[in-house]
């Protein structure tokens, strides 16, 4: 009897204590860990697994947590707690740095993150890769992506695709002969014909938009000098402006309109 | 050979221990639940299993050494049964040595254990065991210097205040590299000099802790493990003869 009614009293307490609990946010506690460095020193060498713990209960946290402020400390937890504990935690720089990009909109904050993993952990490719990405999908700032692909692709075991990353970064950036460059550096070292057929594809394309650009800017080189468009493309050569007419990758020639001045290329190209 | 039957006796008693077991079990179960939290998490599986496996395995195998050792002699002078054996003709350094060795072989088994629940859990998941069995091979040599401290304490003091005493070498064991950072800071050589007799005197755990290095990837050199190996047991064998002394001169 005694111990029915002391069961009884102690689940009761527990249900009230609980749904008060979650009113309050009862992980909030844990947003303010000490700094990784202090916890280091009172870890007595266990800092990977108080590293592993923190991680495993941020994930339950940024996955479950409906409050509001819930990405003020993320910065807190994943840079100044979980890696500061264990630097070569590649996972926490990722995972972090993706919910600071994905969730919190906060790229900047995720490529700094990335970065202390980048220099934390100098074989892994994956962590400069991830900075790449963020720096191209969210900051469209390519030529600091291509600095990080090129980061990555010095690193052992880098996944190929990151040389494409690369060698297209620079096409974003408009230096499309670098990033011609590259493609054809890829196309000769690529060792399965899927590979050979995008690498061909870029090499071809970006060919074509540099043998425009080329003409386009030899037209108004020639009509500022002679005072009209050419009558032609061979205009050009004859004129001095350029040394030889391109023709695309397909050997036909690019079609000028001497009323506009504008240049193209012919529609429906061979299959490289 | 008057050491090894004290030791296989000690070994007898101590597996008879109902704490051991509960440790042993204890200790099992949360190496087992290392799976449960590997699936709690986005990435990082094998390195949390891994990293809480091996943690467990150091923190009760040191926690058996420090339950057990603190009472190891205190047990055998409060039942007076420590009269008997020392009537014999055996020296109270060789009964100390006796005991420590039981000791040592109760702890290696129990880390046996431990490391076989450990590695079967890697098999059944799957996962490469690699170069761990150096990470236990070190533990091992931690748990056998704490040992030492605690039958060092236990050969002068209650069970109370061994593990008291014996927790804290622990703790500032692991806390010894401060004082490599404090003899950096301090300008005056006198201070200097003594900060850094203080760091050679106490005993260094963490030349013991691979983990972090053996879960990442990163190899240990054999030099290290041979180093470590051997600091272990200078450092366990000093203590012991601390303990010896001490016992030689002691009235009860």
């Amino acid at each position: 009897m005694v111990a029915a009614v002391a069961l009884g009293g102690a689940l009761f307490a527990q249900g009230r204590l609980e749904s008060s609990a979650q009113v309050r946010g009862d992980s909030d506690h844990l947003l303010y860990l000490p700094s990784g460095r202090l916890l280091k020193v009172l870890d007595l060498g266990y800092s990977e697994v108080l590293a592993d713990l923190v991680y495993l209960w941020s994930i339950q946290y940024y996955g479950n947590y409906p409050g509001g402020v819930r990405y003020d400390y993320l910065l807190q937890i994943y840079d100044r707690v979980i890696t500061e504990l264990d630097p070569r935690f590649a996972d926490a720089y990722v995972l972090g740095a993706a919910i600071l990009s994905v969730e919190a909109h906060r790229p900047e904050d995720a490529i700094r993150l990335l970065d202390k993993g980048v220099r934390a952990n100098p074989e892994d490719w994956m962590l400069p890769f991830e900075a790449g990405f963020v720096a191209y999908h969210d900051l469209h700032d390519y030529p600091r992506a291509a600095a990080y692909f090129a980061t990555a692709i010095e690193r052992p075991g880098v996944h190929p695709v990151v040389r494409r990353f690369h060698a297209e970064m620079f096409n974003r950036a408009g230096d499309r002969e670098t990033s011609r460059r590259y493609w054809e550096e890829i196309l000769r070292t690529a060792d399965t014909d899927y590979l050979r057929g995008v690498a061909a594809r870029h090499v071809h394309d970006l060919t074509v938009e540099i043998d425009l650009a080329h003409l386009r800017q030899a037209i108004a080189e020639f009509s500022r000098v002679h005072g009209s468009n050419p009558a032609d493309l061979r205009d050009l050569v004859r004129g001095g402006v350029l040394r030889v007419v391109p023709v695309d990758p397909d050997g036909r020639p690019y079609v000028y309109d001497r009323a506009t001045g504008s240049i193209a290329r012919v529609r429906g190209r061979s299959a490289p | 050979m008057e050491i090894l039957p004290i030791a296989l006796n000690t070994f007898r008693e101590a597996v008879r221990d109902r704490v051991l077991y509960l440790i042993l079990a204890f200790a099992v179960v949360m190496i087992l639940a290392s799976t449960v939290l590997g699936m709690l998490t986005v990435g990082g599986e094998e390195k949390i299993i891994e990293d809480f496996g091996l943690a467990m395995i150091a923190l009760f195998g040191t926690a058996a050494a420090l339950f057990i050792g603190i009472g190891l002699v205190f047990k055998e002078i409060d039942r007076r049964t420590v009269f008997t054996l020392l009537a014999k003709p055996i020296r109270r350094g060789q009964f100390l040595l006796g005991k420590f060795l039981g000791l040592a072989l109760t702890l290696a088994v129990n880390l046996v254990v431990m490391a076989a629940a450990f590695f079967l859990l890697l098999a059944v998941r799957g996962l490469p065991a690699g170069g761990l069995w150096v990470a236990i091979w070190l533990t091992y040599f931690e748990i056998l210097l704490v040992t030492a401290v605690a039958v060092l304490f236990s050969s002068f003091s209650t069970p109370v205040l061994s593990a008291l005493l014996a927790s804290t070498v622990y703790v500032v064991g692991h806390l010894t590299w401060s004082l490599k950072l404090l003899e950096e800071m301090i300008e005056s050589p006198a201070a200097r000099a003594t900060i850094r007799m203080v760091y050679l005197i106490l005993p260094n755990l963490e030349h013991f802790n691979v983990r972090g290095d053996l879960v990442h990837g990163v190899p240990v050199s054999w030099g290290h493990i041979g180093f470590a190996t051997l600091y272990g047991l200078g450092y366990t064998t000093l203590i012991l003869l601390a303990a010896t002394a001490i016992f030689e001169r002691r009235d009860f």
